[in-house]
């Protein structure tokens, strides 16, 4: 067929469209696989006994706070991955919070005796804390890959990346109400490693998914 | 985004988004040439090949129209489409890389001498497409027929056909690539070329 005749085809078809509110359709993906781990949370899991007693440690805050910020800022990054040409400015923000992260650490380096930097460190939740935030992440990210696809993803292992940042800050932060690690020292090592397992799963899902 | 070639490619997509075919057609002449320009620059310098792959991009332009948003620049949004369609190429190249009938250039075979069992390793083959699909590829490749006398039963326009031909030859050859697709065939060489 040649270019033309191609050309003559595509402008022969009945071509009124709506444009796709790409930034409703990834919201809503994403209140609905935050409500399907949200439900699994309170089923499985749940909110541990002594949360409002704890609730004012800014080590506790900074555990739940960190990943959701970290998932928030990565809503826009979603989004642009999928529009073709799409910047943002959000991504530079992104960066903030590892260099939080970073100084909560030497915060905790300095308030724990080293004598108990290790125990802090390994905890005694690692084998929870690792798949517990990595399941509780699957709604969010299938969610936003199935939206995802309505989009144009230039590289589509980098949109299920994206997609899998916005997953993994959600769930760790649902699961941050549950555990009851308080060190930085424990949260900084293993969150950060289930989270960067989500998004190498999503990343590798989209790779396959996203595809056009 | 003030590039007064932008603004008028913005003003011709968004009168062809409401319907205006005219419009339409219009942008679609004008960005053909500059596109084919990208997809070479980006490497699909055997013009063969790069024609393949502008008629994929404008088909994708076509199919994600609607992600573009009424203010943002029309060029960039069109130039990540077409860089995508050209990465996309090059990654079924390579896949296909490993079969052994690649760069044997076969010719195409005249319809009445054609080896009965092309026509066994095509039925497989449209076996993978929807039946609407399946029956314009086999009313216009294997019969000849033209595309308004394929549309007429199915209530399609002659244009609509063309694309939807366009699309299952596209949809075929990509599975041709794949590693547990029939091996390809002559045939199949043929319905890639224009």
């Amino acid at each position: 067929m040649r270019t033309d005749d191609l050309i003559a085809a595509l402008g022969a078809e009945p071509s009124p469209v709506r444009p796709v509110p790409l930034g409703r359709v990834v919201l809503g993906a994403l209140a609905v696989g935050g409500a399907v781990t949200g439900a699994l949370f309170a089923a499985f899991w749940g909110v541990r006994m002594d949360l409002s007693a704890v609730l004012f440690d800014p080590f506790l805050l900074a555990k739940t706070l960190l990943p959701l910020a970290l998932g928030v800022l990565a809503v826009p990054v979603g989004l642009a991955s999928i529009r073709p040409g799409g910047v943002t400015r959000a991504a530079a923000g992104l960066w903030l919070v590892p260099v939080v992260l970073v100084g909560l650490v030497a915060v905790a380096l300095w308030v724990t005796p080293p004598a108990l930097w290790w125990t802090s460190f390994v905890g005694h939740s690692i084998a929870t804390c690792l798949p517990s935030i990595f399941l509780l992440s699957v709604p969010v990210s299938a969610a936003l890959l199935a939206a995802f696809r309505s989009g144009a993803p230039e590289h589509p292992a980098r949109a299920g990346a994206a997609a899998g940042l916005i997953a993994a800050g959600v769930s760790a932060a649902i699961y941050s109400v549950y555990c009851t690690e308080d060190s930085p020292l424990f949260y900084a090592a293993w969150y950060t490693l289930a989270m960067a397992a989500v998004i190498g799963a999503s990343a590798l899902a989209g790779r396959h998914l996203l595809r056009w | 985004m003030d590039d007064p070639r932008d603004l008028r490619w913005a003003n011709l997509l968004r009168r062809a988004n409401r319907g205006e075919r005219q419009a339409y057609l219009m942008f679609l002449r004008e960005i053909a040439p500059v596109l084919r320009g990208v997809i070479v620059a980006r490497g699909g310098a055997r013009i063969d090949d790069s024609e393949d792959i502008l008629q994929n991009t404008l088909i994708a332009i076509h199919e994600k129209r609607y992600t573009w948003r009424d203010g943002d620049p029309v060029a960039p949004w069109l130039y990540s489409i077409a860089r995508y369609k050209t990465a996309d190429a090059f990654r079924q190249r390579r896949r296909n890389r490993a079969d052994p009938l690649d760069g044997v250039e076969l010719t195409t075979p005249d319809d009445a001498t054609v080896d009965p069992s092309v026509s066994y390793d095509l039925d497989r083959l449209l076996a993978g497409l929807d039946d609407t699909s399946a029956h314009i590829v086999r009313e216009m490749k294997l019969r000849g027929a033209s595309a308004a006398e394929t549309g007429a039963p199915l209530g399609m326009s002659a244009g609509a056909v063309r694309v939807a031909l366009h699309r299952a030859l596209a949809r075929l050859s990509s599975r041709v690539g794949q590693p547990d697709a029939p091996p390809r065939t002559s045939k199949e060489k043929t319905h890639e070329n224009r």
